[in-house]
């Protein structure tokens, strides 16, 4: 009898025979592989646009905030003066975690964030964060998925593998969106538990896709499933009990008890020894229209809650990562698509703004506050907003460039355009190039782009394994703007030249498709 | 240009499309009900809709001090088993209270679900509570959620306008969207911004910023009363005109240019949101906006220049000829549902199920037994679960992540994709799994002795008989596989499905056969390979439930 349950019940996860991999098991790291041990980032998203203003209060303009802002502001007297600030500058009361992470010298303060022609919508505001556009553009790639598509350009195709076989990105409490995307690919695995779920080794159902619409669609969840078991087993291994050793994480109904929940699966998973590059998690509420705070004292409230709960839970991972001694290895950053109005309304709240400060921490951060409070005009009405000092894109430049040691060009490649970098991460310490090498290597490739840089010629290269293969030119936009190929091709590889003489200098991908396979890479056509 | 219509053949495969789109998956018996109908017909029948059914009553009760559960200490004003939604909460009515009419709501809807009439109104329900969303948690009015679904019931597939205008003024919107507290002296803009931008024309349509705060202004004064000379009353929309913003409202090109003219006095409200809803309906952009909304939540998530030009704009042209009709959305829908994209080998199982088409289509296909309905507190306690199922899966109805709906129905480029992710994947999985293995229980300790302990399975037998042939093995994993998949399965993995579990490894089919009949014949035979019969079948399904293939719909 063949019952083949592919689910796991909880206590057939609890018994499953993986080995523990980690530091203390050389058995499992490599000779001069130091990819285990290179950087990463942990993004913390905070939906529905964060209230800069009293986030990060500008103690310089109080007089001018108790005009435009008087039912939500705080009182000067127990805003939380950073050291170093003259007195001009605070937290919110309810942000003693970070503020202990300032004193350690842990902390960067990137002020007025922002982009252009700021857009008020969530939805668009959120997209433009996430895939790193301009305003008026709209990109079908997060900034995230194009950089490990630089990373892992034969992703996924022969994933996983030795050089990496883990997730290139783990979305903990929420689903894979488009920051993590490229070019229709989920770069990311999407978890809530650290439980293995699923064991295909008794599935049959593995009849060849069709080569129409449902058929490719069928390859997507397939696709999904076998991640989902691959995934399972190498989390659920890499999360020790062992590698959390904090006793600061928020828990029950404590603000900010699930996104300590997912920060701590991160800290155990980097000490567990998954070479993952990103982490994402996030917090959500931060829309505050109404009753943003109390009536009756303003620094209680949900805004309150929520920056308590943010700033807690930071904290206790802070202290998680040092006294793991991985502190040197992660950096985190948080994001939010909007700040809010200068102006609050007369339910408590803030409506949709514009620039707002981001936070970066971590121990290599190089601490201090980059740019200036902002300033509140006198003669400021309901349409107001604070102006950007910053375009958001310099922060992930900066990250790219000094935290992910690439160079300026590529990073200039992934952001799609040259945004300035800032000085927000010590660069020292970057691992030589091999890994990086080594990285670029890893998988199957079916594809090679060469020369690129070109000017008005290059020669695709691609290994078919028969039946129809599809090759296109894109776009940034996402739009087809050449087909090289479509049609039946024999096994083995072929070579053809992708004449785009008439097309504009840009960043292009070259996208194959070959029945269930596909792979990515990128062309630059140069003047 | 029109839609061009379908003329091709309209078969079993047809019409499994059509119905697994508009209703919860398709069962054996919906087939057989519309076996033999023209397209016209069935899709006539499927927006055809009976008057709505009965509210929720209460079923729920608290607990006295020997843990005998009481309904006089939970909600006192309201009877058991006699309806809340006409008795107002006190001003100081424990939370509990109205966690437990939410509760009752939420399982009465899941209720409307499962037990859905061959129609599309359940599916209209959720399209309409996707694209205009309240969230009960954030609400928490009981009565108010209670009355937003009627009123997405009521006009599911009737005036777009008259929706939209109903919807702006019901208690529940005007909680959840802070309209309640948007009045001239600090406009509050949120109801404003998402009425033009996720309601009716849609992000990057044209309008500008300015546009979203004149229309902030034109929407100020409204608000909810719950009280009336000290007593509580049914939440009830109000207007006071001297919170209303009485300048004129000058707004964009984009709108002509348009002034709203100020207006005092008590009709203020009612008559500048309907000089706005004739501006924004004015504009073409909103017909091609909620058809595109139409198109991604019933056909395909992405929308080409192709089915732009030959779906889209030939559909916004219906619902602008119709804008005045009292059923305009029926009148798109039916276009939609007969034309020949719908049919197209393009589209066709070329979508991820929502979890509420995965959970309340298996509930469906298998037959699931649900309570007697004098059973309150029993199917309370079922449907509760069933919502909480849902959830599990990946999909907290009346609850949606945000305003904007669930980011499967508009997030571009993944779209249904979303609902997919390697921690939904085995959720997914399970919920089947749970459906086909354990049912759902009631609890030992229930107020009406009648509902306790009762178990409520599926019964894989009684399934199979509504079966052309399920005696025949090869017979019955053709039509099962026909059940539950859109795409092809080969005759090799067939033969090893029927070999592994009908034959349990054997070779000759009368194995099968033999077993079957005997055990249908006699339930309570004593033949032991009979009496496999049962764990047999829900061994097979249970690892049909986990194909990838049973993703797609």
């Amino acid at each position: 009898m063949q019952r083949r349950n592919f689910i796991r019940s909880m206590s057939a996860a609890s018994l499953g025979g993986f080995a523990v991999r980690g530091f203390g098991n050389p058995l499992f790291a490599p000779l001069f592989d130091r990819a285990g041990e290179d950087r990463v980032l942990v993004i913390v998203q905070l939906y529905g646009g964060n209230d800069g203003l009293n986030t990060v209060i500008p103690l310089d303009q109080y007089g001018m905030l108790s005009q435009v802002r008087s039912n939500v502001l705080i009182p000067s007297a127990q805003v939380l003066p950073l050291q170093g600030l003259n007195g001009l500058t605070g937290l919110h009361p309810a942000m003693q975690g970070m503020r202990e992470l300032w004193d350690l010298g842990q902390l960067s303060i990137v002020q007025g964030v922002g982009y252009p022609n700021p857009d008020y919508s969530h939805f668009r505001s959120t997209d433009i964060w996430e895939t790193g556009a301009n305003s008026d553009q709209l990109l079908d790639s997060g900034w995230t998925g194009r950089y490990l598509n630089f990373e892992y350009p034969n992703y996924p195709t022969g994933y996983p593998n030795a050089t990496m076989p883990d997730p290139l990105a783990i979305r903990i409490g929420g689903p894979v969106t488009i920051g993590l995307q490229n070019m229709g690919v989920s770069m990311g695995a999407s978890i809530y538990t650290t439980e293995d779920s699923l064991d295909l080794s008794g599935n049959i159902f593995l009849d060849p896709v069709t080569a129409d619409c449902k058929g490719s669609k069928l390859d997507f969840v397939r696709t999904v499933q076998q991640q989902t078991d691959l995934y399972g087993n190498v989390i659920e291994a890499a999360a020790l009990p062992s590698c959390n050793l904090s006793t600061m994480y928020p828990t029950g109904g404590q603000p900010g008890a699930e996104l300590a929940r997912a920060l701590k699966i991160v800290a155990q998973l980097i000490c567990g020894g998954l070479k993952t590059r990103l982490y994402w998690v996030s917090l959500d509420g931060f829309d505050t229209h109404s009753q943003q705070v109390d009536g009756n004292d303003t620094t209680l409230g949900a805004h309150a809650l929520l920056l308590q709960g943010l700033s807690d839970s930071i904290r206790a991972f802070q202290d998680d990562v040092h006294l793991l001694g991985i502190e040197d290895r992660v950096l985190g950053m948080t994001f939010s698509e909007f700040g809010r109005r200068i102006k609050s309304n007369s339910s408590l709240g803030t409506d949709h703004g514009a620039a707002a400060p981001m936070f970066l921490f971590g121990s290599k951060v190089i601490p201090g506050m980059v740019g200036q409070n902002p300033e509140i005009p006198a003669d400021t009405t309901w349409n107001t907003n604070l102006p950007m000092q910053h375009d958001f894109r310099s922060v992930y430049s900066s990250v790219l460039r000094d935290w992910f040691c690439m160079e300026q060009a590529d990073v200039d490649t992934v952001l799609l355009d040259t945004y300035q970098p800032l000085a927000l991460v010590d660069p020292a310490g970057c691992l030589d190039t091999s890994v990086h090498q080594l990285n670029q290597q890893a998988g199957l490739s079916l594809l090679d782009v060469y020369p690129s840089p070109f000017v008005d010629r290059t020669t695709v290269r691609f290994t078919s394994d028969g039946g129809r293969v599809v090759l296109q030119v894109f776009n940034e936009q996402g739009q087809a703007v050449r087909t090289l190929v479509n049609r039946d091709m024999s096994t083995g590889q072929h070579t053809v030249t992708a004449d785009l003489e008439e097309l504009p200098p840009a960043i292009y991908y070259c996208r194959f498709q070959n029945g269930a396979r596909q792979q990515v890479k990128n062309m630059l056509k140069v003047r | 240009m029109a839609i061009t219509p379908y003329t091709g053949t309209f078969g079993r495969s047809e019409l499994q499309h059509l119905l697994r789109r508009t209703l919860f998956g398709c069962t054996p018996g919906d087939l057989a009900h519309f076996n033999g109908m023209t397209l016209t017909q069935v899709v006539d029948e499927l927006l055809t809709f009976s008057n709505n059914t009965a509210p929720p009553v209460k079923a729920y009760s608290a607990l006295d001090g020997n843990n005998n559960p009481d309904p006089t200490l939970l909600d006192p004003n309201v009877l058991f088993g006699t309806t809340w939604v006409n008795t107002p909460r006190e001003a100081d009515a424990a939370a509990e209270v109205t966690q437990a009419r939410l509760e009752s709501l939420v399982a009465w809807w899941m209720g409307q679900c499962v037990e859905q009439e061959r129609n599309m109104r359940e599916k209209l329900v959720i399209f309409w509570h996707n694209h205009m969303p309240t969230h009960l948690g954030q609400v928490f009015n009981s009565e108010a959620s209670y009355t937003m679904n009627q009123l997405l019931r009521t006009h599911c597939a009737g005036n777009f306008r008259q929706l939209i205008h109903d919807v702006t003024l019901e208690p529940a919107m005007l909680y959840y969207l802070n309209g309640y507290l948007n009045v001239a002296s600090a406009p509050d803009e949120n109801y404003g911004r998402e009425l033009l931008e996720l309601f009716t024309l849609g992000q990057g349509s044209g309008y500008t910023e300015a546009d979203v705060q004149a229309a902030a202004r034109v929407l100020t004064g409204w608000t909810v009363l719950e009280q009336s000379g000290g007593n509580p009353i049914l939440p009830q929309t109000i207007f006071f005109p001297f919170n209303h913003t009485q300048t004129n409202k000058q707004f964009s090109a984009f709108f002509n240019n348009t002034v709203i003219l100020g207006q005092n006095g008590p009709d203020a409200g009612e008559n500048e949101l309907n000089a706005m809803l004739d501006m924004i309906f004015a504009n073409d952009e909103c017909s091609r906006f909620i058809v595109r909304e139409i198109y991604r939540f019933f056909v395909h998530g992405d929308i080409d220049a192709v089915t732009e030009a030959e779906v889209i704009e030939p559909l916004a042209e219906v619902f602008r000829n119709n804008v005045a009709a009292p059923d305009q959305v029926r009148t798109v829908l039916t276009a939609l549902f007969t034309s020949e994209h719908f049919f197209s080998a393009a589209i066709r199982g070329c979508m991820i199920k929502s979890p509420a088409d995965l959970v309340f289509g298996e509930l469906r296909l298998l037959a699931q037994p649900l309570p007697d309905p004098a059973l309150l507190e029993a199917r309370f306690q079922v449907m509760r679960d069933m919502y909480w199922l849902v959830d599990y899966a990946g999909q907290n109805l009346g609850a949606p992540p945000n305003v904007a709906g669930w980011p499967a129905y508009y997030l571009y480029p993944s779209y249904d994709d979303l609902w997919l992710d390697t921690s939904t994947f085995p959720a997914r999985n399970n919920s089947l799994l749970g459906i086909n293995y354990n049912g759902f229980t009631t609890s030992e300790n229930t107020y009406d002795a009648a509902s306790a302990n009762l178990q409520f399975k599926v019964d894989q037998v009684a399934f199979t008989q509504l079966l052309n042939n399920p005696s025949d093995p090869v017979m019955l994993i053709d039509e099962l596989v026909d059940h539950f998949y859109v795409n092809p399965i080969s005759q090799s993995v067939k033969d090893q499905l029927r070999q592994d579990y009908l034959l349990l490894g054997q070779q000759n089919n009368s194995y099968w056969t033999t077993a079957y009949n005997t055990y249908v014949a006699d339930p309570n035979t004593t033949n032991m390979a009979a009496q496999l019969v049962p764990d047999i079948l829900r061994w097979l399904i249970g690892d049909m439930q986990q194909a990838a293939e049973h993703h797609l719909f």
